[in-house]
C-alpha cells in the first residue's frame, strides 16, 4: 500500500495539467497503485479567498472518500482565516493543514501564521510546507520568484516544538541536514519527502539517515509530476522497513 | 523496470566529476556506473565539463584526461564526450583530434561558456562537421535568474546554428534539465539536425509526450544527467508508444557514431 503525501486538484494557470480531476486523478493514482492521497486545492493557491477553493475540493471529492485525504490551505494573512481553518477540519473533515507563503506574501514567522500552526497543533492537525509547487525555473512570468524559506522554518520549528510538520518537494537531504545542524530535528516531529531526492547518488539513504526511516514518507506531486520517478526510488530502496516510507509513518501521522 | 530490461538502453548524457584534489571523484564514478548497470543500460556516454568561469587549454584538457581514465576504467560501460572551451580554438581543435583519435571519444560537449550560435564557436563546429561527430551542448530556457548563466544556450540559438550548419548534428541537452521545456519544443521542432535528451531532474507530467509529439522520437535521446530516477521514471512513466519509447533508449541515427567503435 501506498499513501501519497502530496496531490493537487484543480486548475493551474500556467500550464495545461491532466489528471486534475479528482474522478481522472483518482483513475490515475490507481495505475500507479497509489492507494491513498492527501490532496489540495491548486484554486486556493490563487484565489484571494482560499476557503473557495477548499470547498470546491471538498465538493469535488465527495465521491472519493476511499482515495482523497484533504488538506485545508488557509492563508493566515487574509481575512476569517480562523474560521476557515476551524470550518474545514470540523465541517470538512480535513486532515491536515497546508500553507504558501511564497503564494500568498506572508512570512512564516508571521503572528498571525505561527497562531495559525499552533491552532492546527492544538487540534492535532499536521502542517505540510510543500517546498514548491513546480520547479523555479522554469516559472511563468506570473508566477513566484520564490520557493519556502528555509530561514523562516528555521525560526518556526524554534517556536513550534510539538507541530508535525511535513516538508515535501524539496532538497530533503539538504534540508534534513540544514535542520539537524540548527539542532532542529530532535523531537522527531519533521517528516520529508523525496520526490527531489535522488537515490542512485546516495542522497536518499543521506536523507532517511539524518531523519530516520520513521520521518520520511511518499510524495508523487501529482498530477504535476510523474508517479513513476517516486516508484523507481521504492523499487531500488534497499532498507529493511520500505514499508513505513510507503504507508506506514503517514497512517501513525494522520492517525489512520 | 522490463522497458530497460528487454531493450538496449544507451545513456547520452552523464558525467563524471573532480574530487578536492583534482582526481577523479572515484566514489561518484562508481555510483554512476552501478546505477547504470543496476538500471540494465547498455553503455553511459560522459564528459567532464567545467561548470563555471573561462577554462583554459590546460584544464578542459585535464577534465578530458580525467574522462579518459574513467572510460579506461570501466569499458564495458563508458565512453567519453570531449570537453573544450571553443574560445580557445587552436587548442579546441587539437583537443578534439587527440580526444577522437587516441581516447576514442565519441562526440564532443560544450557547456555555458558561449551560446553556440556564436561566432567563436563556427570553427568546433566545422571540425566536428569534418569529422562527423555530434555535439552536446548544456541549454536551457532558464526563467529564474538567466543572470547566472548569460551564455547558456536555448532552442533560438540552437535554431540558428541549425540552419547555418543543416549537416551538423546538435544535441541540445536535457529538457528536464529546469528550462522553460515547452518553449524549447517549441523553438527547436522544425530543425530535423538538432536532437533533444531527455534527461534532467524536472519529471513534469506530460514533458516526454510533448517532446515526442513536438519533435518525435527519432530525434529524441535517453540520458540521465545525474537524474537517473528521474530520467528512467519519465520514460516509465510517458504515454507514448512502446515502439517511440524504444527508439529513445536506443536512437538509431546515433547508432554509426558507437559502431565505428566496435560498440
Amino acid at each position: 500500500m501506498i499513501i501519497d503525501v502530496n496531490t493537487y486538484l484543480g486548475h493551474w494557470p500556467f500550464r495545461k495539467i491532466r489528471y486534475n480531476q479528482a474522478q481522472t486523478l483518482s483513475k490515475h493514482l490507481d495505475d500507479k497503485r497509489v492507494d491513498i492521497a492527501c490532496v489540495s486545492s491548486i484554486n486556493s493557491i490563487f484565489y484571494k479567498d482560499t476557503q473557495q477553493g477548499n470547498i470546491e475540493l471538498s465538493e469535488e471529492i465527495k465521491n472519493y472518500e476511499n482515495k482523497f485525504i484533504p488538506f485545508a490551505i488557509i492563508n493566515p494573512s487574509y481575512a476569517g482565516w480562523k474560521e476557515d481553518f476551524i470550518y474545514c477540519i470540523e465541517k470538512l473533515n480535513m486532515k491536515g493543514l497546508e500553507l504558501y507563503p511564497y503564494y500568498h506574501n506572508y512570512k512564516l514567522t508571521d503572528e498571525n501564521s505561527i497562531e495559525l500552526i499552533n491552532l492546527a497543533t492544538d487540534m492535532n492537525i499536521p502542517v505540510h510546507l510543500p517546498c514548491a509547487v513546480e520547479n523555479i525555473r522554469q516559472k511563468h512570468w506570473l508566477d513566484t520568484d520564490k520557493n519556502l524559506s528555509l530561514e523562516e522554518l528555521d525560526q518556526v520549528l524554534a517556536v513550534c516544538e510539538n507541530t508535525k510538520f511535513i516538508i515535501s518537494n524539496g532538497a530533503s537531504h539538504e534540508i534534513a541536514e540544514y535542520l539537524m545542524k540548527r539542532k532542529k530535528l530532535k523531537n522527531h516531529n519533521v517528516y520529508f519527502d523525496f520526490a527531489r531526492v535522488e537515490i542512485f547518488n546516495d542522497d536518499l539513504y543521506k536523507l532517511i539517515d539524518i531523519a530516520s526511516i520513521d520521518n520520511v514518507v511518499f510524495g508523487s506531486v501529482s498530477p504535476f509530476q510523474y508517479v513513476e520517478p517516486q516508484l523507481v526510488k521504492l523499487q531500488y530502496l534497499k532498507i529493511k522497513d520500505v514499508e513505513k516510507t510507503k504507508n506506514g509513518n503517514m497512517k501513525k501521522l494522520l492517525n489512520i | 523496470m522490463d522497458l530497460f530490461k528487454n531493450n538496449k538502453v544507451i545513456n547520452w548524457h552523464e558525467h563524471v566529476w573532480l574530487d578536492d584534489n583534482g582526481n577523479l571523484d572515484e566514489k561518484r564514478c562508481e555510483l554512476t556506473v552501478k546505477a547504470a548497470y543496476d538500471t540494465h543500460m547498455d553503455l553511459i556516454v560522459s564528459s567532464l565539463p567545467v561548470l563555471r568561469g573561462n577554462p583554459t587549454p590546460e584544464e578542459f584538457r585535464h577534465c578530458n584526461d580525467i574522462q579518459y581514465e574513467a572510460t579506461k576504467k570501466y569499458p564495458n560501460m563508458m565512453k567519453g564526450m570531449t570537453f573544450v572551451n571553443p574560445g580557445y580554438v587552436k587548442e579546441s581543435l587539437d583537443e578534439i583530434d587527440r580526444c577522437i583519435n587516441e581516447f576514442g571519444f565519441l562526440g564532443i560537449k560544450l557547456y555555458n561558456q558561449y551560446h553556440i550560435s556564436n561566432p567563436v564557436v563556427r570553427d568546433v563546429i566545422e571540425k566536428c562537421i569534418k569529422l562527423d561527430i555530434p555535439i552536446l551542448e548544456h541549454a536551457s530556457k532558464l526563467n529564474y535568474k538567466p543572470e547566472l548563466q548569460p551564455f547558456t544556450s536555448n532552442g533560438e540559438h540552437f535554431a540558428k546554428v541549425a540552419k547555418r550548419y543543416p549537416e551538423g548534428v546538435f544535441i541540445h541537452a536535457h529538457i528536464g534539465g529546469g528550462g522553460d521545456w515547452q518553449w524549447t519544443l517549441k523553438t527547436i521542432a522544425e530543425f530535423s539536425n538538432i536532437f533533444l535528451d531527455i534527461s534532467g531532474s524536472v519529471c513534469d507530467e506530460g514533458i516526454i509526450e510533448a517532446a515526442n509529439s513536438y519533435i518525435g522520437s527519432k530525434r529524441l535521446l535517453f540520458g540521465t544527467d545525474m537524474s537517473f530516477s528521474s530520467s528512467i521514471g519519465k520514460m516509465l512513466g510517458a504515454k507514448i508508444s512502446y515502439l517511440d519509447k524504444v527508439e529513445i533508449l536506443n536512437n538509431k541515427k546515433f547508432e554509426k557514431y558507437l559502431k565505428r567503435r566496435g560498440i
